[in-house]
């Protein structure tokens, strides 16, 4: 009876600690600044048994940070979680690599299940004005005239930056790379604070 | 009160093994995973395979950018090395090759901006015999990944990079 009961226990401890290690390897990366979240080490062989963890998880095949970077972004610029259910304004400048992009995706770590065919603004289709400055809309619906990241079928997601080639300064410090910026335009009616 | 503690920690310790266990064994579980989808479930080895245009059902792999067009080999070094070649398409943009371990290590990737002529090199496992002169990526694994990206952001950009990397090898040596 005793080791029935130690046996129990047991494989319920197992269990909690396996559910523990799936939900902390869900939280992903962490802040690197002006509300993105980074990592250093991602596919790097210097990557401890957590991070590959973590990006075996979400991130799955990623490159290291000598030819790639990557970056994510949960919230708008008030820190309120990006929702299909809100517009938003995604606007930036140049930034530190041989090309980027800009893709939207569902909490579920794959991209939006709508046949848009616009879940990503990249450096070779954005336009720009005569400061180098971009924008562009993601959203459920169409905007006329600009660049769009489709939302639709979203629910919460998340945007990823993915810059290629990166300098070797932004390789080095996360800090010094601006950022674009998420601002919330507006909501359907209902779609909370 | 003695198999109140005693059960406490036989819990407490089960928590620890099954959180570590879990944390050190996820990414070997799904790096199998995923070289059994790329290898059509271990039919396709030591081969390119050529994904199609990343879109909203794509799911083969978790987060792929619709910007870029992506070919696989699953490799596998037990019976010796593997020669991997992958040339530029006609507009010169942006390609790499990435090596990943079975572990998820990214233990190797070239591009043709440092190799603009296109990439081409041996990937053996340490204390394999490969020809001189070849670039050698030496494997931490027997087994793993081999990624071909190139930048595709439309169709046509789409239809000029599967051209291109048709060229693609993946193959004993």
């Amino acid at each position: 009876m005793a080791k029935r009961v130690y046996a129990v226990v047991i494989a319920m401890g197992l269990l909690a600690g396996s559910g523990s290690a799936l939900a902390w390897m869900r939280q992903g990366m962490a802040p690197v600044g002006q509300g993105w979240l980074g990592s250093r080490v991602t596919g790097s062989v210097d990557a401890d048994a957590w991070t590959r963890a973590r990006v075996a998880l979400s991130g799955l095949l990623a490159l290291n940070r000598s030819q790639a970077i990557y970056f994510v972004r949960k919230v708008d610029e008030a820190g309120r979680p990006l929702t299909e259910r809100c517009r938003y304004r995604v606007s930036g400048g140049a930034l530190p690599g041989r090309w980027w992009s800009v893709t939207a995706y569902a909490a579920d770590n794959f991209l939006p299940v709508n046949d848009e065919g616009a879940l990503s603004v990249d450096a070779t289709r954005v336009q720009r004005d005569a400061g180098g400055r971009w924008q562009a809309i993601a959203a459920a619906q169409r905007p006329p005239g600009a660049s769009w990241i489709s939302t639709r079928k979203a629910g919460n997601f998340d945007l990823t930056l993915r810059i290629y080639n990166p300098t070797p300064a932004a390789q080095a410090d996360f800090g010094t790379i601006p950022f674009p910026q998420i601002q919330r335009i507006d909501c359907v009616p209902g779609a909370g604070a | 009160m003695r198999r109140g503690w005693g059960l406490a920690l036989a819990f407490v310790g089960a928590v620890v093994v099954g959180h570590v266990g879990t944390v050190i064994a996820a990414p070997r579980v799904i790096m199998q995973i995923a070289m059994h989808r790329l290898s059509d479930n271990g039919q396709l080895i030591n081969a390119f395979r050529f994904s199609p245009r990343v879109d909203a059902h794509a799911r083969w792999v978790v987060r792929p950018s619709p910007d870029l067009a992506y070919a696989s080999c699953v490799y596998d070094l037990a019976h010796g090395p593997i020669a991997v070649r992958a040339l530029p398409g006609a507009d010169h943009g942006y390609l790499s090759l990435s090596v990943f371990a079975a572990n998820t290590d990214n233990i190797a990737v070239l591009d043709t901006q440092a190799q603009p002529q296109g990439i081409s090199f041996a990937l053996a496992l340490p204390g394999q015999a490969v020809p001189a002169g070849l670039p050698v990526v030496r494997a931490t694994s027997t087994r793993g990944i081999i990624l071909d990206r190139r930048l595709a952001p439309d169709a046509a950009a789409f239809a000029a990079a599967d051209a291109a990397r048709r060229a693609d090898r993946c193959a004993p040596l």
